[in-house]
């Protein structure tokens, strides 16, 4: 059984039929690269996986069970993270309480039932990670907005990473990147891989795909156009692909 | 992963952080405090003395807490301008439940409360689950709330309350009035829930970052009902304490006073277009312009120049801060 | 920006410095002015008379107001600062009956006598909140009305037809003395005046001059039209003569304020019953003054009011006049 299925998944906004019944099974540790022209339904498919919006049809499975029409808080809950092209970072508030976003510990007050935000664990927890993850921040008390793309970026990440995901999606990493960045964005997906952790990429750049990738699923006006694996592949087949050539 | 040891920062700061974070929010505005203190203290004999400063908290009171109403519901990027009218029906169904129903004194502090409550449920609602902006619904609501207190009233203030409620406005346990006891108390739960619970942060980043907030999990639509309910429930109270203070509910109360909430927020450092808010600041704010209104009535300006005074220390306390935030980040 | 700070507020302070009062000398008595608010030459004129009529008493005094006749709660709260100064005397405006009980109870228990300027409290409310008023002096504006009445019966007599009466703010209690007063008075004086409509003008000349309007064409016998105050007065006058019937329907306005003055000198408004709060101010403090020197103040003393008309201003003989604005 896979990790993530994905049957039939349907989507329109108004008059617009963005996916038109998209199938995708992904296993636990496996990198899969999602690619496709601008407006091929790669973000609508992602946020359909977060919950963000709700399919029209179909049907998501992950880890067994259906999380269709599920809140972005319980998916989340059950392992599925998403770093978002935008970063989706409260950029006035510190890297600690971006990291701990909608799931802050929280300890009682004084023995009361009242509960306040564990602000001491928060600090302590994002500063590991942080380390752990090696990102340049000046510290974990630093408001986000603050902070350059990079290590923005960086936040993203330890977001995404902090409670044991089962699968990161990521929308465009390295987009914005400089060329030592993009390595480190690399590096940390090999890594994810090897702690059996299952990622989707989304990617314009061909040559992160095929440095990291096991397989690339191209996406063509709301359908799955091809599904292949990279050693299987090659850059001119999957280009044909997006723009359906082939 | 890369892990070296020169690239590994978010070192704790020299300082306690997350005392100064919190209480640096709005140094300007206090500094701008203590020199209207100073001043006033220089300028006029009456100014100094504890009752004269009883005086200025229990004039600040009413203004204070629908300050903190304003807070919460600006942190959120929202506005909440039926506070004013709020209050005022509130005040007038709470006077209304005792006086013309005759129900027992604790029932006007409950439905003061409640009927602050629902006009923030409706005003969540329309905005949350319609969809309406907020400043046009709770515009709507300021001409709704005010027009039913006029209704039920026929325009003219119901006097007369029972013993405890008069007490709550006007008693002085201690020397010192209710209503300050109030104000405070209000003021230390209102702080604690904005600045240390999950309920306040999630205001914060939904002001801040509304998309963000909803993939993080965040009900936002549940959340901007609950903050609207909470600044109601506050012109709830604010109402409740007029009520009690000058023993009438009174349909015209509170005439603009969303206005004035809003610039005690604002002149606390609190952001307009929300994700960074603080109920101290507003405590603060608001005791700027009482202690302001209360030095030049005490100096006798003529009220004209009170209102130029009050709108240019606003201005100047915002381009204060401006200019320190422009300096921090660079 | 510490130092910038602290400039901005020794600026302030500064601001606040030169706008002050000066100094008040201690040895004579200081009386405490609370009015609505200055924005309004009703107010205007008052204030007028309390700094003549304490001239002549030689006492000094500080006059305060807040920024609307709306403005409840900030008048409560600039009582209770004005107490801070322990004035000999409270002379108070009272935005509405109830809103400054608790300052006045605290000034009754300093011993402050308490002054119910322009007949805004009501004295049986006011003694049970512990309130004492040493007297009340004012305009009696059921008695202004009474006079638009018995001049209307006297311009119109021998005229049958219909009358409109335009009240103020639905539920101020001002308008409603004095439309009220018209009705009673008009009804004894003036049988064959029969009032067809008596609607809120919001004190608005807009309003006021849509309310002539919807009436004229209900009513094309229309004779004659009663304000609850001078500006709508002027509303209603301008439909009047929009319709084509300028100077056959009466329209009597109560205030006497310079808009209407003029209107009357030109021949549009008929009249207005004319309050003259400038002798209400002065006399107010002359009064206060024989209280402090222990003398006998009535408990309610109404000015008088004069109505204003074309031929009254040309003759220019009553005595009143010179209190006209």
């Amino acid at each position: 059984m896979s990790l993530l299925e994905l049957d039939g998944i349907k989507k329109h906004f108004g008059p617009v039929q963005v996916l038109l019944g998209v199938d995708l099974k992904i296993d636990a540790g496996e990198v899969v690269a999602l690619v496709g022209d601008n407006g091929a339904g790669k973000s609508t498919l992602m946020k359909i996986i977060t919950g963000i919006h709700k399919p029209d049809g179909g049907t998501i499975r992950f880890d067994g069970t259906d999380i269709s029409g599920h809140s972005p808080g319980e998916i989340r809950e059950r392992g599925i993270e998403m770093i978002y092209q935008d970063l989706a970072l409260a950029r006035m508030q510190d890297v600690a309480s971006n990291i701990f976003l909608g799931r802050e510990p929280t300890r009682r007050l004084l023995g009361t039932p009242i509960r306040m935000i564990d602000r001491a664990r928060i600090e302590q927890e994002a500063e590991a990670m942080i380390r752990k993850l090696g990102a340049r921040v000046p510290s974990v008390r630093h408001p986000v907005g603050k902070l350059s793309g990079g290590q923005q970026q960086s936040v993203a990440i330890a977001r995404a990473l902090t409670f044991n995901p089962k699968l990161v999606i990521m929308d465009e990493p390295t987009a914005a990147l400089a060329v030592r960045e993009v390595e480190h964005v690399l590096d940390l997906i090999r890594e994810l891989k090897r702690q059996e952790i299952a990622v989707i990429l989304i990617s314009h750049r061909l040559t992160d795909v095929f440095a990291v990738c096991d397989r690339v699923v191209a996406l063509r006006h709301g359908r799955v156009v091809s599904d292949e694996h990279i050693a299987q592949t090659s850059m001119n087949t999957v280009v044909a692909h997006i723009v359906g050539a082939a | 992963m890369a892990t070296n040891d020169s690239s590994t920062a978010a070192a704790a700061g020299p300082q306690s952080g997350l005392r100064a974070m919190r209480f640096s929010v709005r140094l300007e505005s206090l500094l701008v405090l203590a020199v209207l203190v100073v001043a006033l203290s220089i300028l006029s004999p009456y100014f100094l003395s504890v009752s004269n400063f009883l005086n200025i908290l229990l004039a600040t009171a009413v203004i204070g807490i629908l300050g903190f109403g304003a807070t919460f519901v600006i942190a959120a990027a929202g506005i909440d301008l039926s506070l004013g009218s709020v209050l005022a029906l509130s005040g007038v169904l709470g006077a209304l439940s005792v006086n013309a129903l005759d129900l027992p004194w604790p029932v006007a502090i409950v439905t003061c409360l409640a009927v602050g409550a629902f006009c923030g449920l409706i005003n969540g609602l329309l905005n949350a689950k319609a969809g309406i902006p907020a400043f046009i619904v709770t515009l709507g609501m300021l001409g709704v709330a005010r027009g039913l207190g006029l209704v039920f009233t026929n325009g003219q203030p119901v006097y007369g309350m029972p013993d405890p409620i008069v007490f709550l406005g006007q008693g002085r346990p201690f020397g010192v009035p209710m209503p300050v006891f109030v104000f405070i108390a209000v003021a230390i739960v209102a702080h604690f829930v904005l600045a240390y619970t999950r309920f306040g942060k999630y205001a914060q980043v939904i002001g801040d970052n509304e998309t963000a907030a909803r993939a993080m999990g965040i009900r936002v639509d549940r959340h901007r009902i609950a903050l609207y309910m909470v600044s109601g429930t506050l012109a709830g109270v604010a109402g409740l304490l007029f009520l009690a203070r000058v023993n009438a509910g009174d349909p015209t109360a509170g005439l603009n006073y969303e206005l004035t909430a809003i610039t005690a927020a604002i002149l606390g450092g609190t952001n307009l277009f929300g994700g960074r808010a603080s109920v101290l600041g507003t405590l603060i704010g608001a005791l700027v312009m009482g202690v302001l209104q209360n030095g030049l009535n005490l100096l006798a300006v003529s009220s004209f120049y009170q209102q130029m005074a009050i709108g240019a220390v606003l201005v100047l306390a915002v381009w204060l801060d401006q200019v320190n935030r422009a300096r921090g980040q660079r | 920006m510490r130092i910038k700070t602290i400039a901005t507020g020794m600026s302030a302070a500064l601001l606040a410095a030169m706008l002050a009062t000066p100094a008040i000398a201690q040895d004579k008595p200081v009386f405490g002015v609370l009015l609505k608010t200055l924005s309004n030459p009703f107010w205007g004129a008052m204030e007028q008379g309390i700094e003549d009529g304490t001239k002549e008493a030689n006492v000094e005094y500080f006059l305060q107001a807040v920024e609307s006749d709306q403005a409840a709660e900030p008048q409560l709260n600039t009582c209770n600062t004005m107490l801070q100064r322990k004035p000999a005397v409270m002379i108070t405006a009272a935005i509405n009956s109830t809103i400054l009980l608790p300052c006045l109870k605290q000034a009754t228990e300093m011993g402050i006598p308490v002054v119910d300027l322009d007949a805004n409290l009501d004295h049986d409310i006011a003694e049970k909140a512990g309130v004492k008023i040493a007297f009340t002096i004012g305009s009696d504006n059921t008695e202004a009305g009474a006079k638009g009445a018995d001049f209307m019966a006297e311009h119109l007599k021998g005229k049958k037809g219909s009358v409109l009466v335009i009240e103020g703010l639905a539920g101020n209690i001002t308008g409603q003395k004095r439309a009220k007063g018209f009705a009673d008075r008009l009804a004894k004086v003036a049988p064959d005046l029969k009032i067809v409509a008596s609607l809120p003008g919001d004190w608005d000349r807009q309003k006021a001059a849509n309310i002539t309007n919807d009436t004229l064409t209900a009513n094309p016998d229309l004779v004659g039209i009663f304000c609850a105050n001078d500006t709508m007065a002027l509303g209603a006058v301008e439909s009047v003569y929009a319709a084509g019937k300028g100077g056959e329907i009466a329209v009597i306005g109560v205030d006497g304020n310079t808009d209407a003055v003029k209107s009357i000198k030109a021949g549009r408004l008929t009249a207005s019953v004319a309050q003259l709060p400038y002798l209400v101010g002065k006399q107010a403090v002359e009064k206060a003054k024989t209280l402090l020197e222990g003398g006998e103040v009535k408990k309610f003393t109404y000015v008088d009011t004069l109505v204003l008309t074309k031929e009254v201003m040309e003759a220019g003989t009553d005595p009143n006049l010179q209190y006209v604005k």
